[in-house]
């Protein structure tokens, strides 16, 4: 089934905005399930599966998406393009570290998704209206899942609390990275596709900055009252395809089965 | 401090609204809004379900399987049946 | 009379007389000592293995080919894990807290399925698992559904409901396998002849070489013998084997029709004892992975059982 868009709506910016949501999930989702079989404890492992069979279920509606507006199929994009054709974030393409790093990456992308998909639950694009808001209900569990934990281990004891200020430290600028610009933004916010990374970054600061700080995490940034700005460096290029080692790692574990016969079924 | 697998709650699933929840099982959990979740992703990833309970185990009070006589009943108590009484009868319509 | 005065051979005789009539015994009832430590033991092993078994096909998810390939497999060892959960839940309910359970399998000191003990090597191996290796397992999960301790029983209908898209999962991979390229056909004959054997000592060895199965079978523990349930996995799987054009690594395996079954050659029961016994190609790297695990994850569940005494307190 392909789909035709408005002709006010720019075509290749948006085509790079819908691969940029698919593309984070798809690198998240793959971080995220190299915990079932390692997680703390029985009852997490089966709760953290969830959330990554979730995060590549949301890549694989945006790269749905995608096949419908382009008839490339989401197999032949995620398990077939070069490492270095891929505009996730740095941010998600990390290895999964320690649990604390992990909870804490979550939690930064979950707020960041509830921006993301409440701004896009209002775009000029039906399609992304209505994928998001299917999106959303189920981030929101994600969201409770992993505020959940950040708001337990940020002060339970010593050393969960060094372990999450760890994590905060080394995830917060690498968290910045979500809201590197794309290129031709300027012309998507003009068209009412979604407000601008600008935008969501205030709005996902508003989000974190409070909740981390209440458990006890102190956060490089300045301000009050819900305006925020930042010392912190943003870790960013992915999105202008500038990766790390880190990407041609992950990329070749995902796809070294499947480019072994990338034309046969598996 | 001693390393555990955290105590356990026992989880009642509704499948829809005015179905009773039904018991399914338990899950280790640090406290009850985690263990909610908990039993979500360990009891209701397939199922549909509106409502979870959960419940302390040590919370639960329990009668004791080997104490028969708390159940016994002894003596003729057919007279709460609805069938031991005659039900009123009903005039049939070509009696009218 | 009530229960505690009677004699002991008294409680045992009723016990036995209700266990022939069908029915169930649930936590808390008088039961032998040996019934208790029999299931403590046999539920234990069963939950090892689904955690341990989370492992050999866990390996291949940053690996598995494709959206729907990568998803499913995921699924499959989130519900192992889930399947380890119900089970050790069901041998708490003797009196063995998980954390002992967990203790004793991760200082080698527990028993385990032996499949888990071999390694998966290709990408063919997570199809073959779920294909053989679940089509075994659901052959014994379907008896022991009709087990006599309640607990084990009704983890075991739970287990059943979910393990039949694990077969199915695993066997639409290897029929991809089967009907692809040269390469991916090989790949998945390879797997078969290396589980074949493995999968075929699962159901345990013959009863003349079992310690265990008399009183099992007695108090309805379980309710068929080793080597029914083998065969009866064999008669299943050997033609959906010959169905996609690929050999059972057995020469010997022929239809007999004068027992209407399949004949096949024993495995080398030697190679089990070893394996179970601590000695197989995987054992230390599996164990040692689960121990990492534990390990690493021993600050989390200390914190959180922390913060969740301090919320009780605080409530």
């Amino acid at each position: 089934m392909s789909i035709e868009l408005p002709a006010s709506v720019p075509h290749d910016p948006l085509l790079r905005f819908i691969l940029a949501l698919a593309d984070d999930e798809l690198m998240l989702g793959h971080r995220d399930s190299e915990w079932t079989g390692h997680a703390p404890i029985l009852e997490e492992d089966i709760a953290f599966s969830n959330i990554a069979q979730d995060e590549l279920g949301h890549s694989l509606v945006w790269y749905t998406l995608y096949e419908q507006l382009t008839g490339k199929s989401p197999d032949a994009m995620a398990f077939v393009l070069a490492w270095n054709d891929f505009t996730c974030c740095h941010f998600v393409t990390y290895p999964k570290g320690d649990f604390g790093y992990t909870v804490i990456r979550q939690y930064l992308f979950d707020e960041a998704e509830q921006a993301r998909l409440t701004a896009l639950g209002e775009s000029s694009v039906q399609q992304l209206k209505e994928i998001a808001r299917k999106l959303i209900r189920e981030e929101a569990y994600h969201l409770l899942h992993s505020k959940g934990l950040v708001e337990r281990l940020g002060d339970a004891t010593v050393e969960s609390h060094q372990r999450t200020q760890a994590a905060v430290d080394e995830a917060f600028p690498q968290a910045l990275g979500m809201f590197e610009k794309l290129e031709g933004e300027d012309e998507l916010v003009r068209a009412g596709v979604f407000p601008g990374n600008e935008v969501l970054k205030a709005e996902w600061l508003k989000r974190v900055v409070p909740v981390l700080t209440s458990a006890t995490l102190t956060v490089p940034v300045a301000g009050q009252d819900g305006s925020y700005t930042t010392s912190a460096k943003s870790d960013e290029g992915g999105r202008r395809k500038s990766h790390t080692e880190h990407l041609r790692q992950l990329v070749d574990d995902l796809q070294a089965v499947y480019r072994m016969a990338p034309n046969a079924k598996w | 401090m001693t390393d555990t697998q955290w105590e356990t709650y026992e989880v009642f699933h509704q499948t829809k609204k005015g179905d009773p929840h039904i018991y399914v099982g338990s899950v280790h959990a640090p406290d009850p809004q985690m263990a909610l979740q908990l039993a979500r992703d360990q009891f209701a990833r397939r199922l549909k379900c509106v409502s979870l309970w959960v419940a302390r185990s040590k919370d639960i009070t329990a009668t004791d399987y080997q104490d028969e006589d708390f159940f016994a009943q002894v003596t003729d108590k057919s007279y709460r049946d609805p069938k031991a009484f005659e039900a009123p009868d009903k005039e049939s319509p070509d009696e009218h | 009379m009530s229960t505690q005065e009677k004699s002991k051979e008294q409680k045992l005789a009723e016990f036995e007389a209700r266990i022939n009539r069908g029915e169930k015994v649930e936590p808390g009832d008088w039961m032998p000592e040996e019934y208790r430590k029999t299931l403590i033991r046999m539920i234990g092993q069963h939950a090892h293995s689904e955690i341990v078994g989370q492992l050999p096909e866990g390996k291949w998810i940053p690996y598995a080919p494709g959206f729907r390939r990568k998803l499913t497999l995921v699924a499959k060892v989130q519900d192992e894990a889930g399947h380890g959960q119900l089970l050790y839940r069901a041998a708490e309910t003797l009196g063995k807290p998980r954390e002992e359970m967990l203790e004793e399998l991760l200082a080698g000191k527990a028993k385990y399925a032996n499949v888990f003990n071999y390694p998966t090597p290709t990408w063919a191996d997570v199809g073959v698992i779920g294909w053989l290796v679940d089509t075994a397992a659901v052959i014994n999960q379907t008896m022991l559904a009709q087990t006599s301790y309640g607990p084990y029983a009704r983890a075991m209908k739970r287990i059943c409901y979910e393990e039949s898209f694990h077969i199915k999962q695993g066997y639409d991979a290897a029929v991809a396998l089967a009907k692809g390229t040269p390469e991916q056909r090989a790949m998945v004959q390879d797997s078969v002849n290396r589980w074949w054997y493995p999968t075929l000592m699962m159901s345990g060895p013959p009863e003349s070489m079992s310690v265990h199965t008399s009183l099992s079978m007695r108090w309805k523990i379980k309710t068929k013998s080793n080597e029914q349930v083998r065969q009866e996995f064999v008669d299943l799987i050997v033609p959906q084997i010959r169905a996609l054009g690929l050999d059972v690594p057995d020469k010997d395996c022929h239809f007999d029709k004068s027992t209407d079954h399949w004949h096949y050659t024993q495995p080398d029961w030697e190679e089990l004892k070893r394996v179970v016994n601590g000695d197989g190609p995987m054992n230390k790297e599996r164990l040692a992975v689960r121990r990492k695990a534990h390990e690493d994850g021993r600050w989390v569940r200390e914190a959180l059982a922390a913060k969740g005494r301090a919320k009780a307190v605080a409530a």
